[in-house]
């Protein structure tokens, strides 16, 4: 074989190559590709638990690709745009977001999310999905953003429905709300129980309302008003910030009265602030969404399985678990839209309806959440709503009740 | 009895405000600077006390006076890095750099400290002191002496003695006070050095047993009023001014907070701020300078 021909057949052998692999049927060929859009805030306010609530996020998503993604021919790929946690910019990433990933969701973070998005989203009919409890004034009909958890609000009431009956109480449990004005969303959660209370005497008597600072400067005067009206019980989910200066205030009044906390500034995270979990002995938190505890509980074997197999980096505390819940409920939703609608051509809007179509049930968030019923009455689930409450019992967080029954609160 | 623990609590607090106007007051006085990252250098003295005692363990007797050495070398190397240069140059540009050092310190706390919230010692007992009825915050009560010693401290300093009255020279105006002899650097990094101590004396004393966040900077603004109020030149009057905002404050917290439903007490120094700009520009005790045209 002369030189020309070596030369030749090694050209149509690399041809012939080349012409098979790209005709073969290869795996991204069979798989459909649809994109989610994560926004974070890692480098503003809430910089210090983005990345383990992203993580969380992220693993729950890596996991369904390597399972129910495998098995239906799907991937979902994800990107991080940085928010600062600031709607303005949110407003200006989107049109970015929108052309480059055409995402089939969002997963938001916050306020800002919202505010920058919530009028925007119906019109590109990409659906919105929180990790947070839902608001007040968020609450219409026909939403594109969508929250796992009712409004603070019900939570709040859902605890205190719960201590009314272990106190053994025939009246009203008594509680004061501490709130800011910094931020429309603390007012908010405010209002929503003093709503419930106001339409449910018997079960609930706000005392009163303190509007603080987010950083207060001294609330012992304040507390003061409230232990001598009698409370049973101090309701904050504002910030670690003014649950420390409150608790250092009913500290300087002698008094030992239990405060709630949400998820955001829950048991860990307003501890640490306080200078260790036993600081706030005696203590609850209560939401809607597992607690994270170690033990041989659904919510924490998946994060053992997250954590093992598929990168998870981040410790198993309250924000992992809403990073997890979110990704949960989301990927779930996504299986759920292609159950209904095949997996070819999925857009954000079949993705929307899938919501509507079916419960998710907690065994499909592994029970990072209870059963979830949206339907397009609300952003979040009005029906079947169920909280978790912790307490500090002898300087370590327990699980004191779970699937706590949330009772109805309206509109407000 | 309710009455007088509140005009009692908000005077204190009103004094640890006006602890904290005293960094406005003193960088203003030797500098005509109104430095508006006096938040700020609440929050680095904040984190630099929390370092000292949380993360190198050092007892808090040691950590505390390390500390407030630490501060002063920070406002010396502030006034020596972003304001040594523009003396000479208009007011203007000097107050643009403060709000520049505003977002610089922000930024460089978040790169080297994090962004946790964390916890701050201890400083002062929790536990209150008791007068039959009334209930006083320790840390508050001690903050207010160590105030009210600072105010009749650097009163007696600017008005008695040379190296304060060169750098109230120096306020007068720079081109004339290097004429005299009087060294401007020198004079405005001592005003620096003083207020950067003043606003970690003011987060020990604000932030005992709390938590320490970027939030704590606010303290800053609530401290504002005070000092229009008092008048940016005097230092004495803060304490006045100090005990007024902060009753005020009080009572409107513990009165009209509750009928209102919102949190007028926060906004009471503010609504006196205005009303006292309206009325005297200069405040209760600033100077009143008399130009001839």
């Amino acid at each position: 074989m002369n030189t020309f021909s070596k030369l030749s057949f090694r050209a149509l052998a690399v041809a012939g190559a080349v012409f098979a692999l790209s005709h073969a049927p290869t795996r991204a060929e069979a798989e459909s590709t649809y994109n989610l859009a994560m926004l974070s805030d890692f480098s503003g306010p809430y910089a210090d638990i983005m990345p383990i609530l992203a993580g969380g996020r992220e693993a729950v998503v890596d996991w369904w690709n390597d399972t129910r993604g495998k098995e239906l021919g799907v991937v979902l790929n994800y990107k991080n745009f940085e928010t600062r946690y600031d709607a303005a910019q949110v407003a200006s990433l989107w049109p970015g977001i929108k052309s480059e990933l055409n995402p089939i969701a969002v997963m938001g973070l916050g306020g800002p999310d919202v505010a920058a998005l919530g009028e925007r989203l119906p019109e590109d009919q990409i659906p919105m999905f929180m990790s947070t409890a839902g608001y007040g004034f968020a609450w219409k009909s026909d939403s594109w953003v969508f929250n796992p958890r009712p409004t603070y609000s019900h939570e709040s009431a859902g605890f205190l429905n719960y201590l009314r009956q272990k106190l053994g109480k025939d009246g009203p449990v008594k509680v004061a709300i501490m709130a800011s004005e910094a931020s429309p969303a603390y007012v908010d959660m405010a209002h929503g129980l003093e709503k419930y209370a106001k339409e449910n005497p018997e079960m609930v008597e706000v005392v009163e309302t303190v509007y603080t600072e987010v950083q207060p400067t001294d609330l012992t005067a304040q507390m003061r008003r409230v232990v001598r009206s009698g409370v049973d019980a101090v309701i904050i989910q504002t910030n670690t910030s003014i649950v420390v200066a409150t608790k250092r205030a009913l500290q300087a009044n002698g008094a030992d009265i239990p405060i709630m906390l949400s998820s955001h500034n829950g048991l860990p995270a307003s501890g640490k602030a306080a200078g260790g979990v036993a600081q706030l002995e005696g203590d609850y938190e209560s939401y809607g969404m597992a607690i994270a505890v170690e033990g041989d509980t659904a919510p924490y074997q998946f994060y053992k399985l997250l954590s093992e197999k598929y990168g998870l980096k981040a410790p198993w505390n309250v924000v992992t678990a809403m990073g997890m819940s979110q990704g949960s409920y989301v990927v779930a939703v996504i299986d759920h839209a292609i159950a209904n609608n095949g997996a070819e051509n999925l857009t954000g809007a079949k993705v929307r309806e899938a919501l509507f179509s079916g419960p998710i049930t907690t065994e499909e968030t592994r029970g990072m959440l209870p059963t979830l019923n949206f339907t397009p009455e609300a952003p979040f689930p009005l029906k079947g709503l169920k909280v978790n409450i912790a307490r500090v019992v002898d300087g370590k967080i327990v699980i004191e009740a779970t699937n706590v029954d949330v009772p109805v609160v309206n509109k407000w | 009895m309710d009455f007088l623990n509140y005009v009692i609590n908000g005077a204190l607090i009103g004094l640890l405000y006006a602890l904290i106007a005293m960094g406005f007051v003193v960088i203003y006085r030797a500098s005509k600077v109104f430095n508006f990252a006096q938040g700020e250098l609440v929050i680095l003295g904040g984190f630099i006390v929390w370092y000292t005692s949380f993360e190198l363990g050092l007892n808090l007797w040691l950590a505390i006076p390390i500390s407030l050495i630490a501060s002063a070398f920070a406002g010396y190397l502030i006034e020596r890095i972003f304001l040594t240069k523009l003396i000479g140059e208009s007011v203007f540009s000097m107050v643009m750099v403060t709000v520049g050092l505003l977002i610089f310190l922000r930024g460089f706390i978040l790169l080297v400290f994090g962004p946790a919230v964390r916890p701050f010692p201890i400083v002062f007992p929790l536990r209150p002191l008791f007068i039959g009825d009334l209930l006083i915050p320790m840390n508050l009560l001690i903050g207010g002496g160590i105030t009210i010693v600072c105010a009749v401290g650097l009163s007696w300093f600017f008005n008695k003695t040379r190296p304060g009255l060169r750098m109230t020279a120096v306020a007068e105006d720079h081109v004339v006070a290097s004429s005299m002899g009087i060294s401007v650097k020198h004079s405005i990094a001592a005003a620096w050095i003083i207020g950067a101590v003043l606003s970690t004396m003011g987060a020990i004393i604000f932030l005992s047993g709390k938590s320490l966040t970027f939030l704590a900077s606010d303290i800053g603004f609530a401290a504002l009023p005070v000092a229009l109020f008092a008048g940016l030149e005097s230092i004495g009057g803060l304490i006045l001014a100090g005990v007024i905002v902060g009753v005020a404050q009080g009572l409107a917290t513990a009165y009209l907070d509750p009928i209102i439903g919102g949190s007028i007490g926060t906004v009471m120094p503010f609504i006196i701020m205005l009303g006292i700009l309206l009325v005297r520009p200069t405040g209760l005790f600033g100077w009143r300078t008399i130009e001839r045209v």
